[in-house]
């Protein structure tokens, strides 16, 4: 078992995530991020992580390549590509110094403040996926009431 | 452009693809295209009992025909009763177009009377399905779905017309073709072809095996020209059935669980094994760790998911198998050295002779080794037979001797009872200058029985021949042999009287108790010229023998 991440290309068309997501259902592997995102073609591109032996994930790409409204499917090596995922974050009211050195945390790892009221803050961070569990972590939950996370997008590199 | 109603425009577009006959029932949600239906005068609509039926029938008609069969239901229960025959078409890779009637848009979502979701429904079960938005979608719609049930591997489509959507009206064009882009290689390259040559050249033992893809390809004869250029014996998946003439001296018959001996053991010794138009089912391959252990594996199939799925292959070709085949004999022209495999044919056809399988037996109840005997003597080479789902099934595949290609109809993949005797209906709308045969249990008979009145209505003259033993004999045949003979819920009782059943309908009943009875009364039922049903009393402990236990190695069948 190893972590797969397929890009593909489909018609933006309603049941088209639900062709693709029940084909991963129906062979029990489940999907640990999905995201979507239409591109200036029209088509949408989704960005789906498994994780499956080498053999289940070419099974899967022939596939979702036999649906319909497929157009391609890739298999990103992350090792070739640029990972990033954003996430929102909703802090519990905080007072004083600890308001101050969670504000600072949170700039450090390169996040911002987008809101913020009686104490609590929504901060707006991206980054790869270990950098944002490493803020999240430190965090911990005892300051964070609500952490929003997009799923990871993959662009090859150069 | 003329303007016309959207259920009008289905019938139009369906003429444009050739149609000319649909299996159906009305309702609700579907009335409008029964009305657009109602001056229709190209398109022969038989209005069945069931909608399962409906969908048998459009399978049973694409098989015997290689055209595309279509069923029509309303919304709700109706399309829902599609469920089962349409995923038996997909499994079995058959080209349906299936249409269903859907409550209109306002409605959509509402819990609407009749309303089921059909689209998520049949999704995972169709090679694929659409829901119509608009008039518009309809020309568009249609020429889509007969591109996709028909190109590449073969599989059923569903559509989906809400009601509204049949009764509005636009001006549309329909003969424009909508861009079909899903790319399909049909070609093998000539690296692959080179190598597959390669190996067939160099192997001392090789066997062909062939599936439905031989057929649905069109393939026969470059099949028979292979098997005969190489000196290679061939055995077929049940779905291959009639890929090659069953009494082609290089033909061993079906491979599997219940196959015959001789090809489960070609299998178990050939050092070459070229596969095409398979997919290696589980009921062919038995336990997959040692099926084929001495050989090398070349699969030819269109569907490259099918590659590697099932069994690990030392060479692919992912090609129809029609051009594939002929691609390997024009290479091989000059290749093979004639007699170079006499020793392994001699061998073939010692195995062949030592397990050919005995049928003229004369006790009394009737053996059905020897009913299918004698069906298979009044049919002769031109008879179509369809099946029914368990012992009565695998009698057939097993003894039946099927000459030609569409001439052997039966549910493989799904194992679905109750799709032969609809699936003979179709299959005689498509070929109606052929006996149809349902090779038919008592069990899967009256899961869908109610198809006579269908036939006898219609005119439509199909013969059931019930293998009569009063259980559902193939699970009995389980509790028989893995379950210490604990028969639970298999004995049906002495009900129905099948040939009262069939008078009821208006059908002919005939009986036969004894040896030499059931070929006069196949011959009565032919002569006839009405629907039958011949009840023929079969031995109740007989089993489908030999058999490979499920999972088990092809080369240890239990033989008695």
């Amino acid at each position: 078992m190893r972590k797969h991440i397929f890009s593909i290309l489909c018609q933006n068309v309603p049941g088209v995530m639900m062709r693709i997501t029940r084909a991963f259902t129906r062979r029990q592997v489940n999907l640990d991020s999905i995201t979507v995102g239409v591109e200036p073609s029209g088509l949408a591109r989704i960005i789906l992580l498994f994780s499956a032996d080498d053999r289940t994930a070419e099974l899967m790409r022939r596939v979702l390549l036999r649906l319909e409204p497929v157009e391609s499917v890739e298999e990103i090596d992350p090792e070739m590509s640029i990972v990033r995922e954003v996430a929102l974050l909703r802090t519990v009211p905080l007072s004083g110094e600890n308001h101050w050195k969670v504000v600072e945390q949170i700039e450090e790892a390169g996040g911002k403040i987008v809101e913020a009221r009686d104490g609590a803050v929504i901060a707006e961070v991206s980054g790869t996926p270990e950098e944002l569990e490493r803020l999240i972590s430190q965090l911990g939950p005892d300051v964070l009431a609500e952490v929003v996370r997009s799923g990871q997008i993959y662009c090859r590199r150069l | 452009m003329p303007e016309i109603s959207g259920a009008k425009a289905v019938w139009e577009c369906l003429k444009r693809q050739g149609v000319r006959h649909a299996f159906g029932i009305p309702g609700g949600a579907a009335i409008p295209l029964y009305d657009a239906l109602y001056d229709e005068t190209e398109i022969q609509h038989v209005l069945m009992r069931h909608e399962q039926g409906a969908a048998h029938a459009a399978d049973g008609y694409a098989r015997a025909s290689g055209k595309t069969g279509v069923c029509v239901t309303p919304s709700g229960p109706g399309a829902t009763n599609l469920v089962t025959g349409i995923l038996n078409a997909y499994m079995d890779s058959s080209p349906v177009i299936a249409i269903s009637g859907q409550v209109s848009r306002s409605s959509i979502g509402t819990d609407a009377f009749q309303e089921a979701d059909m689209l998520s429904i049949m999704l995972p079960i169709t090679k694929h399905n659409f829901f119509v938005h608009s008039v518009e979608e309809i020309p568009k719609t249609l020429k889509l779905a007969f591109k996709i049930a028909t190109t590449g591997r073969p599989g059923p489509v569903h559509i989906d017309i809400p009601k509204d959507v049949q009764q509005g009206t636009a001006n549309l064009d329909l003969d424009r073709d909508p861009p079909y882009n899903k790319p399909i290689k049909l070609d093998p390259t000539p690296s692959e072809i080179l190598t597959a040559v390669e190996m067939l050249v160099h192997a001392k033992q090789p066997v062909i095996y062939a599936g439905g893809g031989v057929i649905w390809s069109g393939a026969s004869e470059e099949l028979v020209a292979l098997a005969e250029t190489l000196m290679a014996p061939v055995v077929t998946s049940l779905m291959g059935k009639g890929a090659i003439p069953e009494d082609h001296p290089l033909c061993l018959g079906m491979l599997g669980m219940h196959g015959r001996m001789a090809a489960n053991l070609a299998v178990s010794e050939c050092d070459l094994l070229f596969a095409v138009g398979v997919r290696f089912s589980d009921r062919a391959t038995g336990d997959v760790r040692h099926f084929a252990p001495r050989a090398k594996i070349i699969h030819v199939d269109i569907d490259p998911v099918e590659i590697g799925k099932n069994v690990r292959v030392n060479h692919s070709i992912v090609a129809d198998a029609r051009r594939t085949l002929r691609a390997i004999l024009e290479a091989l022209r000059e290749r093979v050295r004639k007699d170079r495999t006499s020793e392994w044919i001699e061998r073939i056809q010692r195995m062949k002779r030592n397990f050919a399988p005995r049928m003229d037996y004369d006790e009394v109840p009737i053996k059905p080794q020897r009913a299918i005997k004698e069906i298979m003597e009044v049919l002769g080479p031109d008879g179509i037979v369809v099946t029914e789902v368990g012992q009565c099934q695998m009698w057939a595949a097993h003894f039946y001797q099927v000459k030609k290609p569409r001439h052997f109809i039966s549910s493989g993949g799904l194992g679905t009872m109750g799709f032969g005797f609809p699936a003979a209906i179709g299959a005689k709308v498509a070929r109606p200058d052929h006996v149809v045969v349902d090779i038919a249990g008592d069990g899967s008979f009256l899961m869908n029985s109610q198809e006579l009145a269908t036939a006898v209505v219609n005119g439509i003259n199909v013969i059931a021949c019930i293998f009569n033993n009063r259980y559902l004999g193939m699970v009995k045949q389980w509790q028989d042999l893995f379950y210490g003979k604990r028969r639970s819920q298999v004995y049906l009782g002495e009900s129905p009287d099948f040939v009262k059943l069939a008078e009821a309908y208006g059908a002919l009943g005939l009986r036969a108790t004894r040896p030499g009875e059931i070929a006069p009364a196949l011959r009565e039922a032919i002569e006839s010229g009405r629907p039958a049903v011949i009840d023929i009393l079969i031995a109740p402990d007989e089993h489908v023998l030999p058999m490979v236990p499920a999972g088990g190695r092809l080369d240890e069948p239990i033989l008695t």
